[in-house]
């Protein structure tokens, strides 16, 4: 584990609550995410879990409270108060996202669905390709870029969807109950690819989950229920 | 059917609601257009009908010698007035402003049995009977610039004669010697009651055309609109099966909860249709609104309407939802289309060998098969418009090719690969388009027949286009026509009236190549450079003339020993002058024929029937475009609608909203531009095909500058139809409106 207590967190929630209409989805948050952890986040259906990755991947500006985020070498960012266009580009730029089911284009074939995000950054289709192809053989794809996602097996499907998420260095991977639609043993090798690369990367990772097995993977875990953190606690030592 | 099971499948969220809207309302606007045409068509078919009776050409009213007879030689015979016929001259260049005004002169005698329809008894000498639009215009117009032309008042011509409330239409009364004089004049018996004449079947072959062509887009439009939310449906279609509902209970809920919207939406066309029927009716066709109640189609074609559509529209839904597969796990051949190959240009080269087969045997082979040749070109017109709905994937598929190749951003990549992938479904959105830019080349060629004949220019050495003349006739003394030309010149606006001169009349055998006038005289018929003698000459043609002539020096000429043979009016151009000039010269009782102006080629110059086409192909373009830019707006909503969760995800990864609005325009552009130059160019083969058809003389020329506003147009209304959804873009795809696990 790369973590460092001491540094500032790469993520600080204070405070946060959120609505949807009478639900009270978060009702008062604080968290730190310290960089290079990977930190599970677990809870009942309906605890306010993905509402929580939503606000502070910048997808939901909460209803009150801050996010903020400072990645190693550059100012604070507090995403909170940032318009959208900022916002998108910052998940383009810095976050990566993996989530449970269909989330690849179907008409793209694995290599480019891969390559959308360089491309939306600006790198010339070429180099766009020859990374995606990089990527998708660390994640043990080798000579499948050229399939449409209908043409693989949830767990290619799912390794590709990780390719896209780390093909631009994030600082921090979102994964939204990134195996929750695969079997135990697809499930195992998915996670095991994706932890090997973010550990590798340093990459930060917020992952939240169902499965104690998947949770179990992580640096730490802390519980939602009711729209607060109900525990939290070190999985390794 | 449970309707329990019915109700799951059918409501529960508003995006539900709002898709049964979308198809009502879709249904609702096809049904209502439908039926306008149809009581268009109807109006049209009751128009020429009621108008038949000015086609009546009658027979010779003069007999010629029997060639076969060495006997009867000598001049032609006039064929004598009976109780049973009547004298008729249908006059040419009746002109009022620029309108054309039917004129029927008609001598009878006293104890005549003819009926004139819409009139009765003819009107005796002197007496004339006018369509109400045609007193409404003459009682509120100055006598000697239209009424002065036609005698006295005698009542009105009933509308069961004539075409549509704005015709001009006027039978005045003569006598028998004044029709006899020039020779124009037929005998009458009855009135025909066939619109078309001989050109009947072409006539109608085009109406045929015409309706084929706006009806598809229609059938597009409607077709579109059923597909309005497939992939929402299909989701809860696979609830369905999950919990166990057959395939054939998916497709028959699938069918009922698509008939029921359009049922309501056919039921709102019909309503919106009777609505807007007396305003459809204020749209003038070929110079005249129509009747409203020629528009009317009756009930049971109404309800045969409703019923097709909403069976129609039923039957397609059933058949897409079985096609699509949709099993306990959601949709299984939703996103593979099978990829599209050669065979599919092969309609659309059958089309055109059909269309091209009458034409190649009418004017090449010279066969006449009148019993195969209009089913021919209505088929292979049909077959185009399908060849290009059929064609269109595969040719978008091509060009999709080259353009993932050569993509180099986001939306490329991801526009380029739905193209290449579901070539079907993307260019079914633009289909619309494409037969509406077809349609609109196909009318804007045909109507560039009309639209070549221009009036002639004003240049030194031809009749300038503001005069008027006339030729006079036989019994015209030079101090009567002294006489008229110094009434003209007394009229506000008529600066000069010249007299040419000639050994004898115009229309005489002994009448000379050439007509003399004074010098002086010249430079007010447009000549530049006059010889310097007293008379000057000029070719007979310069009358009728598109080429400017040169004036030619005739010294020994003696206008004193010749005859008075054309009287010309100089106006200063304005309407109100020309028709003074007009009345002046068609009472003055000397002239041979009516006045004529060069500006009146533009109206009389070609046939009623192309005329009447060019007025249709900006009804037809303006239908076709409408109904094209509903069925793309339509389309690009469903799209947008259909990928909500992946275009959702694409955004919270932080793809900006303008890359996906660059996604949603390139796949509505690729395809369109792909095929809209083809649908170009066949537009105006089939244009030249059926104008050919119809008579070999007519030439299909570069359309007007109102096709170019049209072609722009569409273009125009296509990027609107995209942008229009771009609302839908940043409100269905946001992060709130889905949730991703």
């Amino acid at each position: 584990m790369n973590t460092n207590e001491n540094a500032a967190p790469i993520l600080r929630a204070r405070s946060l609550r959120h609505s949807f209409g009478q639900t009270d989805a978060l009702r008062g948050i604080d968290l730190d995410v310290q960089a290079g952890e990977v930190l599970a986040v677990m809870g009942p259906s309906g605890s306010g879990k993905s509402t929580l990755l939503h606000c502070l991947a910048g997808v939901l500006v909460p209803d009150q409270g801050s996010v903020d985020y400072s990645p190693a070498g550059r100012a604070g960012t507090a995403i909170s108060t940032l318009a959208e266009p900022r916002r998108a580009r910052l998940r383009l730029t810095d976050f990566g996202f993996v989530f449970q089911f269909g989330q690849l284009l179907p008409e793209l074939s694995a290599a480019d669905n891969v390559s959308i995000p360089l491309l939306l950054s600006g790198t010339r289709r070429q180099d766009a390709l020859r990374r995606s192809t990089e990527m998708l053989e660390r994640l043990g794809l080798d000579g499948l870029g050229a399939k449409l996602p209908g043409e693989l097996s949830g767990g290619q499907a799912q390794r590709v969807a990780v390719a896209r998420a780390m093909v631009t260095s994030p600082a921090v991977l979102f994964a939204d109950e990134p195996t929750g639609s695969l079997d135990s043993l697809a499930s195992e090798n998915v996670l095991t690819l994706m932890l090997e690369l973010v550990r590798e990367a340093g990459t930060t990772v917020v992952m939240i989950t169902h499965d104690a097995r998947t949770a179990a993977y992580a640096d730490r875990e802390v519980i939602v229920r009711d729209g607060v953190i109900a525990a939290g606690y070190r999985v390794s030592a | 059917m449970n309707p329990g099971l019915l109700k799951l499948a059918v409501v529960g969220s508003r995006s539900a609601y709002g898709r049964l809207a979308g198809i009502a309302g879709g249904v609702a606007v096809g049904v209502c257009l439908l039926l306008l045409l149809w009581g268009g068509a109807n109006g049209l078919s009751a128009r020429d009908d009621r108008g038949a009776w000015l086609r009546e050409t009658g027979s010779p009213s003069v007999a010629a010698p029997r060639t076969d007879d060495p006997t009867s030689s000598g001049p032609a015979t006039p064929v004598p007035l009976t109780e049973d016929t009547a004298l008729m001259e249908a006059n040419p260049v009746e002109v009022f402003r620029d309108q054309l005004i039917n004129r029927r002169d008609v001598a009878a005698l006293a104890s005549t049995t003819v009926k004139i329809p819409g009139i009765g008894t003819p009107p005796e000498p002197g007496l004339y009977f006018a369509s109400p639009a045609l007193q409404r215009l003459i009682e509120s117009t100055p006598g000697d610039e239209l009424g002065n032309r036609f005698g006295t008042f005698a009542g009105t011509i009933d509308d069961a004669a004539l075409p549509g409330p704005d015709s001009l239409v006027v039978v005045t009364g003569a006598t028998e010697t004044e029709l006899r004089q020039n020779g124009r004049a037929f005998l009458v018996s009855d009135f025909t009651t066939n619109p078309y004449g001989g050109s009947a079947p072409a006539y109608r072959t085009v109406l045929s055309v015409g309706a084929i062509a706006l009806f598809f887009p229609v059938l597009l439009l409607i077709s579109i609109v059923t597909s309005l939310g497939a992939a929402q449906r299909r989701e809860r279609f696979a609830t369905l099966r999950l919990i166990g509902a057959s395939p054939q209970i998916v497709s028959r809920i699938a069918a009922v909860e698509t008939a029921i919207p359009s049922l309501v939406g056919a039921a709102l066309g019909v309503a919106l249709a009777i609505i807007l029927r007396p305003v459809a009716a204020q749209i003038p066709v070929n110079g005249t609104r129509l009747f409203a109640a020629d528009m009317t189609i009756g009930w049971a074609a109404t309800t045969a309407v409703v019923a097709v559509m909403v069976a129609a529209t039923a039957l397609v839904a059933a058949r897409r939802t079985a096609a699509a597969g949709v099993g306990p796990l959601g949709a299984t051949r939703a996103v593979h289309e099978k990829t599209p190959t050669a065979w599919r240009s092969v309609p659309l080269l059958a089309g055109l060998a059909t269309m091209i087969t009458p034409v190649l045997m009418v004017r090449v082979l010279e066969v006449r098969l009148p019993w195969l040749e209009s089913p021919l070109l209505i088929l292979g017109f049909l077959l185009i418009l399908v060849g290009l709905v059929v064609i269109g994937p595969w040719l978008t598929h091509l060009v999709s090719r080259v353009g993932l190749r050569h993509a180099n951003s986001a939306a490329g990549v991801i526009a380029a690969s739905r193209i290449h992938k579901t070539p079907m479904a993307t260019f079914r959105s633009v289909s619309g388009l494409v037969i509406a830019v077809f349609v609109v080349s196909v009318f804007a060629g045909a109507s560039s027949v009309f639209e070549a004949t221009e009036a002639p220019p004003a240049q030194p050495g031809m009749l300038q286009p503001t005069s008027l003349y006339a030729t006079l006739g036989a019994g015209a003394a030079p101090a009567q026509a002294a006489e008229a030309a110094r009434q003209a010149r007394e009229l506000p606006g008529i600066p000069s009236a010249t007299i040419g001169y000639g050994p004898a009349v115009l229309s005489d055998k002994d009448a000379g190549p050439e007509i003399y006038l004074r010098a002086t005289d010249a430079p007010r018929l447009g000549f530049e450079d006059v010889p310097a003698t007293a008379t000057v000459a000029v070719d007979t043609s310069f009358l009728g003339s598109m080429q400017p002539l040169a004036l030619t020096a005739a010294p020994a000429a003696n206008l004193d020993d010749l005859v008075p043979v054309v009287i010309v009016l100089g106006t200063d151009g304005t309407p109100e002058a020309m028709d003074r000039a007009r009345t002046a010269l068609n009472v003055s009782g000397i002239t041979a024929i009516p006045a004529t102006s060069p500006l009146d080629l533009r109206l009389q110059s070609t046939g009623r029937l192309i005329q009447g086409l060019a007025v249709f192909a900006y009804l037809g373009m303006f239908v076709a475009i409408a109904i094209a830019g509903l069925s793309l707006a339509v389309a690009t909503a469903s799209a947008i609608l259909d990928r909500k969760r992946i275009l959702g995800l694409m955004r919270l990864m932080g793809m900006p909203v303008s890359v996906l609005r660059r996604i949603i325009t390139r796949e509505a552009a690729v395809p369109l531009l792909t095929v809209v130059l083809l649908s170009v160019g066949l537009g105006f083969l089939v244009a030249w095909l059926m104008v050919t058809f119809i008579d070999d003389t007519y030439q299909v020329t570069w359309p007007a500058t109102d096709y170019f506003a049209a072609l722009g147009l569409s273009l125009l209304l296509a990027l609107g139809a995209v942008i229009t959804p771009f609302t839908l873009v940043r409100a269905k795809t946001a992060v709130t409106a889905t949730r991703f696990e």
